[in-house]
C-alpha cells in the first residue's frame, strides 16, 4: 500500500521540519554541558536527510529535540511553520536501542500508537497486516520481543514507526546495534522504503557510507558541542541508489562522496 | 545438539535429585522422631507427642471444633485476615512505590514517615489495632498490611526506577499520556520486581498473622496454638505449627509457579537479553 500522501500538506518552499538556532544546554548555564549549539537544519517534503559526525558530537541530542522528547535550551522547532509542540503522531521516531515494550507481542507494538490516538478498530487491523506484510513479519504477530533477534526487532521497530503514516520519521542509529549482515538488509529495505513512497526522514547515524548511500543531503556535525560543519547534497534518483549497498559503494559518485564526507568527519574527530 | 541434550538430562537429574533428598530429609525427621517418642520412648509424650498422637489430633480436629471452630475453619479464618491485609497493602503499596520512583517531592516528603514505620515491628501496632477495631478481623488483617506493605513500595519503587527510561520515550513518541504509559509500559516492565515484593509481603504478613492471632482474637492458626497450650494440648499445637508451615509453603509455591503465566513474555527473557 503506497503512503497516502494527502496527509502530507506540504507547502512550497516550505521546510516539512525545520530546526532553527537549536541551543541545548544540560545542567546549568555556565556549568552545564553544551550538546548542542546554534544548529539550524531543515528537511524538506519527501527529503531523507542524514546527519554524521563523531560520537558524542550531540546528534542524538538534536534528534531527541526535534522529536520534542526534550526542549531546547534556546531555538526552535518546526513542522510546516508551525511550532511543533510535543510528541504527537506527526513525528515518529526509531530508536537505537529498539525501544520495543518487552511486555507486548508484536502485534500488540505496532498497534500502540493507533490505539493511543484513538484510530478505529477496524482500521487498526488493516494497517497493522499491511505493515506486517511490509516488513516481513507475518509469522511473528504473536511473538515477544524477547523471542526475536536483533533485526527482526529493529523490524518491528520500524513498522510501529511507519504504521503510524507519520509525516516525519526520525531515526536514531537504527542500525547501530545491529551485526554487519542485518544492517546491510536494513539498510537496502529503508532505501526501498523512501524510494516507494517518499518518506520525510532525518536520519542520524554515524556511518558515512551509510549516509552517503540513503541521504539526499548529509549534514555533517563538528564535535562537542555540536554545530553543522557542512551541508553536502547527494543526486537523488541515481540508478546506484536503486541497487543494493556493496554495488552502489564502487559507483565513482558515492566513492566521491564518501571521501569527501569523510575527511570532513576526520578533521572532527582528529580536531584538538 | 548432543551437548545440549546432555545438558537438558543433567538439569533434570539435579531436579529430581534435590526432590529426592528433599524427600530424604524430611523422612528421616519423621523417622527419628516416630523413633524417639512411639518405639523407644525417649521423650515424654508431654513435651515431643508421637507423630501418630499428631495425626490422630490432626484427623479430630478438622471434624470435631477446638475452641470453636474446627481445624478448616481457624485455617479460614486465618486466610481470610491476611488475604485483606496482603491486598490491602498492594492496593496501596504499589501506587505509592511509583509515586515514589516517579515524583521526588513526594518522595522526599514522605521517606521519613516511611522509614520511621518500617522500622517498627508489626506487633507493635496490635495494641493500637486492638483499640481501633476490637478483636475483629480487620485487627489481624491491620497488622498483616503493617508487615506486607513496606515490601511492596520498596520493590515497585526499584522496578519502577529501573524502567528503561527509552520506552517511556516510545510511549510518548506514541501518544500514550501518563496513565497509559503507566498501564501499558512502566508497570510490566516492573513487574518482576513487583512480584519479588509479592513473594516477600506474603511470607511477611503470614508470620506477622500467626504471631497477632497468638495475643489476640478468638479464632485461626495462632489462636489454635495459643489454645493448646491452655489446654496443655501438646498434640495440638504441633498440629497448628506444622499447619501453618504447610501453608506458608503453598502459598508461596502457588505465587511462584504463577509469574510465567501472569508475565508471560519472561519466559524467554533469559534467552535473548540482547
Amino acid at each position: 500500500m503506497p503512503h497516502d500522501n494527502d496527509t502530507n500538506k506540504s507547502i512550497p518552499g516550505q521546510p516539512k521540519l525545520e530546526l532553527r538556532h537549536i541551543t541545548k544546554r544540560f545542567g546549568k548555564e555556565g556549568a552545564g554541558v553544551l550538546a548542542v549549539d546554534d544548529c539550524s537544519l531543515s528537511v524538506e517534503n519527501g527529503e531523507f536527510v542524514c546527519v554524521v559526525g563523531p560520537s558524542g558530537c550531540g546528534k542524538s541530542t538534536l534528534m531527541t529535540v526535534g522529536a520534542g522528547l526534550e526542549d531546547a535550551t534556546e531555538g526552535d522547532v518546526l513542522i510546516d511553520g508551525e511550532p511543533a509542540g510535543p510528541p504527537g503522531p506527526r513525528r515518529s521516531v526509531v530508536f537505537q536501542k529498539f525501544a520495543l515494550f518487552p511486555s507486548e507481542t508484536v502485534e500488540q507494538n505496532i498497534k500502540f500508537g493507533l490505539q493511543m490516538t484513538g484510530v478505529p478498530k477496524s482500521e487498526q487491523e488493516s494497517r497493522l497486516v499491511s505493515q506486517l506484510r511490509i516488513m516481513g513479519l507475518e509469522h511473528f504477530r504473536k511473538a515477544y520481543p524477547s523471542e526475536l533477534s536483533g533485526g527482526m526487532q529493529q523490524r518491528v521497530a520500524i513498522a510501529r514507526a511507519l504504521v503510524m503514516q507519520p509525516e516525519i520519521l526520525l531515526m536514531d542509529e537504527p542500525f547501530g546495534a545491529l551485526d554487519a549482515q542485518t544492517r546491510t538488509i536494513l539498510q537496502e529495505e529503508v532505501q526501498r522504503l523512501h524510494r516507494e513512497q517518499h518518506y520525510t526522514v532525518l536520519f542520524i547515524t554515524h556511518s558515512v557510507e551509510e549516509a552517503v548511500y540513503l541521504g539526499d543531503r548529509v549534514v555533517v556535525m563538528t564535535k562537542r558541542p555540536g554545530r553543522i560543519k557542512k551541508e553536502i547534497s547527494l543526486p537523488r534518483d541515481v540508478v546506484w541508489k536503486t541497487g543494493d549497498i556493496e554495488e552502489a559503494a564502487e559507483h565513482p559518485d558515492f566513492i566521491t562522496a564518501r571521501r569527501e564526507i569523510w575527511s570532513l568527519v576526520r578533521e572532527e574527530i582528529m580536531a584538538p | 545438539m548432543l551437548e545440549r541434550g546432555l545438558s537438558r538430562l543433567g538439569m533434570v537429574s539435579n531436579r529430581s535429585k534435590s526432590l529426592f533428598y528433599g524427600f530424604l530429609s524430611l523422612t528421616s525427621l519423621m523417622l527419628i522422631w516416630f523413633l524417639s517418642t512411639s518405639v523407644f520412648e525417649l521423650i515424654e509424650p508431654r513435651v515431643l507427642p508421637s507423630p501418630v498422637a499428631v495425626v490422630n489430633q490432626l484427623i479430630w480436629i478438622i471434624e470435631v471444633p477446638f475452641s470453636g471452630l474446627t481445624l478448616p475453619g481457624h485455617i479460614l479464618s486465618s486466610l481470610e485476615r491476611w488475604g485483606w491485609g496482603v491486598f490491602t497493602a498492594m492496593v496501596i503499596g504499589i501506587p505509592v512505590g511509583v509515586l515514589f520512583a516517579w515524583t521526588p517531592w513526594f518522595k522526599s516528603l514522605m521517606n521519613p514517615v516511611f522509614e520511621l514505620i518500617h522500622f517498627i515491628p508489626p506487633f507493635a501496632y496490635i495494641p493500637l489495632a486492638v483499640l481501633w477495631f476490637g478483636a475483629s478481623t480487620a485487627t489481624q488483617a491491620m497488622v498483616v498490611f503493617v508487615a506486607a506493605f513496606p515490601a511492596f513500595v520498596i520493590n515497585t519503587q526499584l522496578g519502577v526506577s529501573q524502567v528503561d527510561k527509552i520506552l517511556v520515550d516510545a510511549a510518548r513518541v506514541y501518544g500514550a499520556g501518563p496513565f497509559a504509559t503507566l498501564r501499558r509500559v512502566v508497570i510490566p516492565a516492573a513487574a518482576p520486581s513487583i512480584y519479588t515484593g509479592l513473594r516477600i509481603a506474603i511470607s511477611n504478613g503470614w508470620m506477622a498473622l500467626v504471631g497477632a492471632e497468638l495475643v489476640v482474637g478468638k479464632v485461626g492458626l495462632g489462636f489454635m496454638i495459643s489454645q493448646g497450650q491452655e489446654n496443655a494440648s501438646v498434640a495440638t499445637i504441633f498440629v497448628g505449627v506444622i499447619t501453618i508451615g504447610w501453608l506458608g509453603v503453598m502459598i508461596d509455591t502457588i505465587v511462584q509457579r504463577s509469574e510465567r503465566y501472569v508475565l508471560p513474555w519472561r519466559k524467554n527473557v533469559s534467552l535473548n537479553s540482547g
